[in-house]
């Protein structure tokens, strides 16, 4: 070996062992403990396919995946769409543009404690905005976050998700955008092509590779939302979550810190990678159909 | 070759590291898995150990905002031999950060927690037994009946008070006066509590209701545990196996409390919400009266000092009986701490359950103490309320815990979960508590 090998090594040594350390050993921990009773205290007890059994006969676990799925199917393509829209208007020569860029950014740097109380308060039954609006055009008061149908809570918390992050993914698309070359979009002009056209055939073909990132991002976002559920519901912890309105992440963490049965945590966490990463594989496999990387 | 040498130099750096990682800081033995309620903690050494120096490391979740900086000084300065180690939390992360520093063999060598949380530690052997330690060196008959809160049926004694929490029936003087009704009593029902209530709800033309008579909380220590309690119901058996709640007596006292928030003589969720939340409603005046917790007065003279309030008794149950329900945080030895760090600790608590110390917690007005000669303090007291005797009398005549045991952690949020799904509409009592039943006993059982 050249000398200089030695440098290689030494040099790449901090971060090989951060990640052996802080990254492969938790997860092929968590993977053994997935196998195992463990209380955080006593030695784990080896009790083979228990958990998994378990985790596939437990319905809050089936609720929570039915709750994020839902949560996904509305909160991505909504923010996909929206924040596309959102970004080719801005694209426009407009008056003003850099305040509306300003406006739409702001959510994303609003904690989740604060967005969330706002919109508690927008959304609250009886002294809630929304009803108060919905009242006055003479429809009734909807029970938005406490309601017997689970999907209306988990979509109410969706569109909360989609005006915070809406920003950040426009963003994304903006800088897409604005590698449009100009000259391709004048030439198509004076071939004939409305906007429409334009948009359709040049601006969203080169700006699908981002659109594609958004997309992906967000989907792993929407399976390990945490905050926002637990800012949404007002709850102090994940232990005072109602069931039926429950989300992976927040059941992980309740099993695991607040009742420490590590095992099945762990079991769900795994369950949890192996879901998004089907997903990811999914929208991989469809990728080359739509996504333009010349 | 030389690559080879580097590898291992590489895996051995891992190596290293990863043990510095898993380090254990115990000298004493290891336990093995001790099975539920044994305890794998050595004993104390049979005299008072002489003051010799060690090392004490003390958890605090909430820092000072739960114990008092007053007496942590005091001790140090007590023990100049006790060199002490403060570790501090906020409150909600003190759990998880915890949970990870007893897996890592971390964890500080006394801390304080919920008294349910600790006899959960207690049950996993992660607390040391103090039920000798306090035969040695406490009289039992200096302290009020909690200083026991964390024994189990075995005999263990988990851990100590740092003070106890009982709830009072709050009444804001103002709405009586001007409804022109008389004051509660400490010989009131709970009919006469709903009654009251209904004549105190004030509406406005309209028919929204501007004064609650009651405030119909759904916690388990100001809501539905005395509710149930009081109608003669129980939620666990006497020996904290067997879940209660389709007994039709517990019905019946989770019925009453239903009914109030929904025929609108006690607050509802949305009125609270919309009104800054329990303490301030009541404080506010826009609820008559309030099951108030012993430490919420704080909240209450600080932000609303003008308030004219005062507590009598919790109002005697259905069959002439009391209940007072109870909510204790306490301290807990690891029992993997070195035996001198064990004495050190126990020197810690001694010193937090003297006269001195109770005295400070009894000033505080967070928490009453359980040391009977700190409560005295409280006589000369003038602050509101000023029937503090309600409180203090309250939990010696009819104080009861939550019926914690090692599982009440998982069990109280399936019960909380059916309270809130019953009170929002989406359930009756009757589904609900059949639901409770059959998702609490696997609890109990150790089957979940």
């Amino acid at each position: 070996m050249q000398k200089q090998g030695y440098w290689g090594y030494l040099f790449t040594a901090p971060f090989v062992i951060n990640i052996i350390l802080f990254i492969a050993f938790p997860i092929f921990f968590s993977a053994y403990i997935s196998f195992t009773h463990w209380d955080l205290f006593n030695p784990p007890e080896w009790v083979g396919l228990d958990n998994w059994v378990r985790l596939f006969k437990q319905d809050s676990f089936w609720v929570s995946l039915r709750n994020v799925l839902f949560f996904a199917l509305i909160f991505v393509p909504l923010q996909t769409i929206l924040a596309f829209v959102v970004a080719y208007m801005l694209n426009q020569s407009l008056r003003g543009s850099t305040v509306f860029r300003l406006l739409y950014f702001m959510p994303v740097v609003t904690p989740w404690i604060a967005s969330a109380l706002l919109w508690a308060w927008l959304y609250n039954y009886k002294f809630g905005m929304i009803n108060w609006l919905l009242e006055s055009l003479g429809v009734d008061p909807v029970k938005w976050l406490d309601s017997k149908y689970w999907w209306l809570t988990i979509g109410s918390v969706a569109i909360v998700n989609v005006w915070k992050g809406i920003g950040d993914s426009m963003i994304a698309m903006l800088a897409g955008m604005q590698n449009v070359p100009k000259e391709v979009l004048e030439s198509a002009e004076i071939d004939g092509a409305n906007k429409w056209k334009q948009l359709t055939k040049i601006v969203f073909p080169l700006v699908s590779p981002m659109i594609y990132l958004v997309m992906l991002l967000s989907t792993i976002a929407a399976f390990q939302a945490f905050d926002a559920f637990l800012g949404m519901y007002g709850a102090l912890d994940a232990g005072s979550v109602q069931e039926r309105n429950m989300v992976p992440n927040l059941l992980i963490y309740r099993d695991a810190f607040l009742l420490t049965k590590m095992g099945p945590a762990s079991a769900m966490a795994w369950a949890l990678f192996v879901i998004i990463l089907a997903f990811t594989l999914f929208q991989r496999y469809f990728e080359k159909r739509w996504v333009h990387y010349d | 070759m030389k690559r080879l040498t580097l590898s291992i130099v590489v895996l051995l750096l891992c190596t290293v590291v990863l043990a510095a990682c898993s380090s254990s800081n115990d000298k004493s033995e290891p336990s093995g898995t001790p099975s539920a309620g044994a305890s794998a903690t050595s004993a104390p050494s049979e005299s008072a150990p002489a003051a010799k120096s060690a090392k004490l490391k003390i958890g605090l979740p909430g820092a000072y905002d739960v114990t008092s900086k007053e007496i942590i000084d005091g001790f140090i300065a007590k023990f100049p031999n006790i060199k002490v180690e403060l570790q501090d939390a906020p409150w909600g992360d003190f759990t998880s950060k915890i949970a990870t520093q007893i897996a890592g063999g971390t964890s500080p060598d006394v801390w304080l927690q919920e008294n349910a949380v600790i006899l959960g530690y207690g049950k996993r052997g992660v607390a040391e037994d103090l039920a000798p330690y306090i035969q040695r060196d406490l009289q039992d008959g200096n302290y009020i009946d909690t200083l026991f809160a964390a024994k189990t049926p075995e005999g263990n004694v988990w851990g100590v008070p740092h003070g106890t929490n009982p709830i009072a029936l709050a009444y804001n003087k103002k709405v009586f006066d001007d409804a022109g009704i008389p004051y509660p009593t400490d010989d009131w029902t709970y009919d006469d509590l709903i009654e009251t209530s209904k004549k105190l709800t004030k509406k406005d033309d309209k028919g929204n209701v501007q004064i609650y008579g009651f405030v119909g909380s759904i916690s388990i220590t100001q809501g539905w545990f005395p509710w149930i309690k009081q109608a003669g119901g129980q939620a666990l058996d006497e020996t904290k196996t067997k879940s209660m709640f389709s007994d039709p007596k517990t019905v019946a006292g989770l019925q009453s409390l239903v009914n109030g928030i929904n025929d609108g003589y006690f607050t509802n969720g949305d009125f609270l919400t919309a009104n800054g939340g329990d303490v301030q409603s009541f404080a506010e005046g826009k609820a008559a009266m309030y099951f108030l917790q012993y430490g919420n007065q704080v909240s209450i003279n600080g932000n609303f000092p003008d308030t004219n309030w005062d507590v009598v008794k919790i109002p005697k149950g259905a069959e002439g009986k009391r209940y007072v329900p109870t909510v204790t945080n306490a301290w807990l030895i690891s029992s993997k701490a070195s035996q001198d760090s064990k004495d050190a600790a126990w020197e810690f608590l001694k010193y937090y359950l003297s006269d001195e110390a109770q005295a400070i917690v009894a000033k505080s007005g967070s928490t009453l103490p359980v040391n009977k000669t700190a409560l005295q303090v409280l006589d000369g007291d003038t602050s509101k309320p000023l029937n503090k005797k309600a409180f203090t009398d309250g939990i010696a005549e009819a104080g009861v815990t939550l019926d914690e045991n090692a599982t009440w952690n998982e069990w109280r949020i399936v019960v909380q979960q059916v309270v809130n799904e019953i009170v929002d509409g989406n359930m009756t009592v009757e589904e609900g508590v059949k639901e409770i039943d059959a998702k609490v006993q696997p609890i109990l059982d150790g089957k979940s």
